[in-house]
């Protein structure tokens, strides 16, 4: 291209000046001449400028403007600023399509853009990884060749996109993704996707909850409101009446437990509720709940008490008591008569505090330790009802340990007897500067024996319901 | 042939294409309910589902291969289009019968529920084969969308993991059929389960070697691993 510029201007600009020289020479003197070889300077330096402006205009747009002389030193500037203004702003242009991207990418929702034809344009790393694209591969591909849910392609044919889909992932087993389409410009749309499997899970959870409740409510009452239609109806003597009215209030009790229970619950939850932080000394709380033991087993069980060392807790002291006294009275309520309770404390060698309720009870087949702490779960669900359990107990006892930080350490073997701890961490406990080796009340030696060989399995973090 | 009719003709193409893999979506979420009865203890709902969709699933297969037929009378396709709708032809009667396996899984999973002893069989290790089964079938199925071989070979190697599967819940299952012979009857139901898993790698083996035959042209039905890495040009 360049080349033939050239000639089509200088060549026939030399060739012009040559013909005038020729003509001034062969007409009319040396003045003439002189003129003549002006006029032809000044038309070769015009024809060169020209030449060289032809060259930038076809060059690649960021070539650098030539310099001028003489009249074209204006020209050549103004057509200097104005490519330098045009640099400027196709790199601001840039910088914000980068920044738009860099945004898109940072998104924690997938967004896939989609042309007229529903083919993948571009798509953030977050989609790639939701959805199983790869863009370097599937740019171009129809979308729905590699989502392939049949509920996302129906939801792409309606063409009404006002609101989300869920559909289960088919890359993650279990994951659940929330798919919304927004079309935008002319015809093109913007698939987003988020990963909703908590959300889901939660939504289930309370309305399982509230079928719980619901259900858990309704035995007792459905029993009350059956002993009131027979005193109505029928003519009882003293005796059965005292009876029926014994039966009726132990269900109404069992109701306000359970309704007690859910208000703790509710309580414990609450974001308005902050941890009372105070010390209290573990001892005397210990020798509270072996009390509350005996009372509770009214004779029928040995209750021991193991004070390993004597510490200070940091914490709240009713909330701590509610959870350990849960943990004594499920202890209480699955051990037969005869069998022996033990409420111990230590302090571990890095520090964290243990507290534990040792039976030797009915015990809990491994399988069901992982869904003790769901709330209403049981393992027998007549058992728990006639030992007056609400369901909760344990639920009450996970929400305490978690706002101290504690964990929850279930060993458990069918038949044998079970253990429930729960392990404050180091920084809840301070051991008393000159505990005792070891504190009066044990009262079976074996019991101070620890890490006991039939906990078959221990599982962190699980908890019983509050009724195996 | 005119610019008009070449670019109907890819239109038609495209779509065989995509109704392959519409369809092989609905098998993928008939697969996705077949591992949740098999993980859950009585959910009917889900079983009858099951039932329900495996009939769109004929359907589909139908609608395709006349479809296929169409092209092939109209157009007289040569070379690569037509080695593409054989091959269509081939993968969706393969997931057809994937469709048939997953219901029969689900309709054995009801047989054995309520036993205790083999609950854990049913839910943990027949699901997680089928799961396997199911990622080889997505596999196969994002393969042929993106005619990627390496891809495809890779669902071919993987089809050995879900043989040994099926090997092991057989063994599981002999166990415990001998300690216990009340749990003969549904420990057989078991073993059709885990032979219907084996079948659906099987199915998408099958898949995935049909992609590597449309791309490379190349019949790599009884072809070994290595053969085929060889065809594909993968050490």
């Amino acid at each position: 291209m360049r080349p033939v510029v050239r000639q089509g201007l200088v060549a026939p600009g030399i060739v012009a000046a040559l013909v005038l020289m020729t003509l001034a020479f062969a007409g009319s003197g040396a003045a003439l001449a002189v003129l003549a070889a002006g006029a032809a300077a000044i038309v070769g330096h015009h024809l060169w400028h020209l030449d060289q402006l032809t060259e930038w205009a076809v060059a690649s747009l960021d070539a650098q403007v030539p310099h001028g002389s003489g009249a074209w030193v204006g020209a050549f500037a103004a057509l200097h600023r104005r490519a330098r203004n045009h640099a400027a702003h196709e790199r601001d242009l840039r910088q914000v399509i980068e920044r738009f991207q860099q945004v898109a990418a940072a998104m924690p929702d997938g967004i896939v853009v989609l042309d007229a034809s529903n083919r993948i344009a571009w798509a953030n790393p977050r989609a790639q990884a939701q959805l199983g694209l790869e863009l370097a591969q599937d740019q171009g591909q129809p979308i729905m060749n590699l989502v392939r849910q049949p509920e996302f392609l129906r939801y792409l044919e309606t063409g009404d996109y006002g609101e989300s889909i869920v559909v289960a992932s088919s890359r993650d087993a279990g994951r659940m993704l929330a798919l919304q389409l927004v079309p935008f410009a002319a015809d093109q749309k913007l698939l987003m996707s988020r990963d909703v499997t908590e959300l889901e899970a939660v939504a289930r959870m309370r309305r399982d909850f509230i079928a719980n409740v619901s259900h858990e409510l309704k035995t007792p009452l459905t029993v009350i409101s059956g002993f009131i239609e027979t005193l109505q109806d029928l003519d009882l003597d003293a005796g059965q009446r005292t009876r029926f009215l014994q039966l009726m209030q132990e269900q109404a009790r069992n109701m306000q437990r359970l309704v007690a229970d859910l208000l703790t619950l509710s309580a414990l939850e609450s974001e308005h509720n902050p941890l009372v932080e105070e010390r209290f000394e573990v001892a005397p709380l210990l020798l509270e709940l072996s009390a509350d033991a005996k009372a509770l087993s009214r004779g029928q069980h040995e209750v021991a008490l193991d004070i390993g060392d004597a510490a200070t807790v940091h914490g709240s002291r009713d909330e701590l008591a509610s959870a350990f006294g849960n943990l004594v009275s499920n202890a209480i309520r699955y051990t037969p008569p005869a069998g022996t309770i033990t409420l111990g404390w230590r302090v571990d060698a890095d520090g964290s505090g243990v507290f534990e309720v040792r039976d030797t009870g009915i015990g809990i087949a491994a399988e069901y330790l992982p869904r003790l702490t769901e709330r209403f779960y049981r393992v027998d669900r007549s058992r728990s009802r006639a030992t007056g359990g609400t369901g909760l107990g344990l639920a009450i006892v996970k929400h305490v340990a978690l706002r101290h930080q504690a964990q929850l350490e279930i060993g458990s073997e069918r038949g044998r007897g079970s253990v429930f701890a729960i392990r404050l961490p180091a920084r809840r406990v301070e051991r008393a500067p000159d505990s005792p080796e070891h504190s009066p009340g044990t009262s079976d030696p074996d019991s101070a024996k620890r890490a006991s060989g039939e906990d078959a399995s221990t599982s962190t973090g699980a908890q019983r319901g509050t009724g195996p | 042939m005119s610019d008009h009719t070449n670019k109907q003709f890819d239109a038609e193409m495209e779509s065989i294409r995509s109704g392959v893999l519409s369809m092989g979506g609905v098998v993928e979420q008939q697969l996705t309910r077949a591992i949740a009865a098999l993980e859950k203890e009585d959910d009917a709902q889900l079983i009858d589902a099951v039932g329900e969709n495996e009939a769109a699933i004929n359907h589909q297969q139908i609608m395709i291969d006349q479809q296929c037929a169409q092209i092939i009378a109209k157009r007289q396709p040569a070379a690569v289009d037509l080695r593409m709708i054989l091959t269509v032809s081939k993968i969706v009667n393969d997931l057809e019968r994937i469709g048939d396996e997953v219901k029969k899984i689900a309709y054995k999973a009801r047989e054995t529920y309520g036993n205790a002893r083999l609950a854990r069989v049913r839910y943990y290790d027949a699901a997680q084969a089928l799961g396997n089964a199911m990622s080889m079938l997505r596999l196969a199925l994002d393969a042929f969308a993106r005619l990627d071989v390496v891809a495809a070979a890779e669902v071919i190697d993987r089809d050995t993991a879900v043989d040994a599967a099926f090997a092991s819940i057989l063994r599981q299952l002999v166990s415990y059929m001998m300690e216990d012979p009340r749990t003969i009857t549904p420990a057989l139901e078991i073993v059709f389960i885990a032979k219907s898993i084996e079948r659906i790698g099987d199915h998408a083996k099958n898949i995935a070697e049909a992609v590597v035959q449309v791309v490379k042209g190349k019949d790599v039905r009884h072809a070994s691993a290595q053969e085929i890495r060889a065809e594909i040009g993968q050490p």
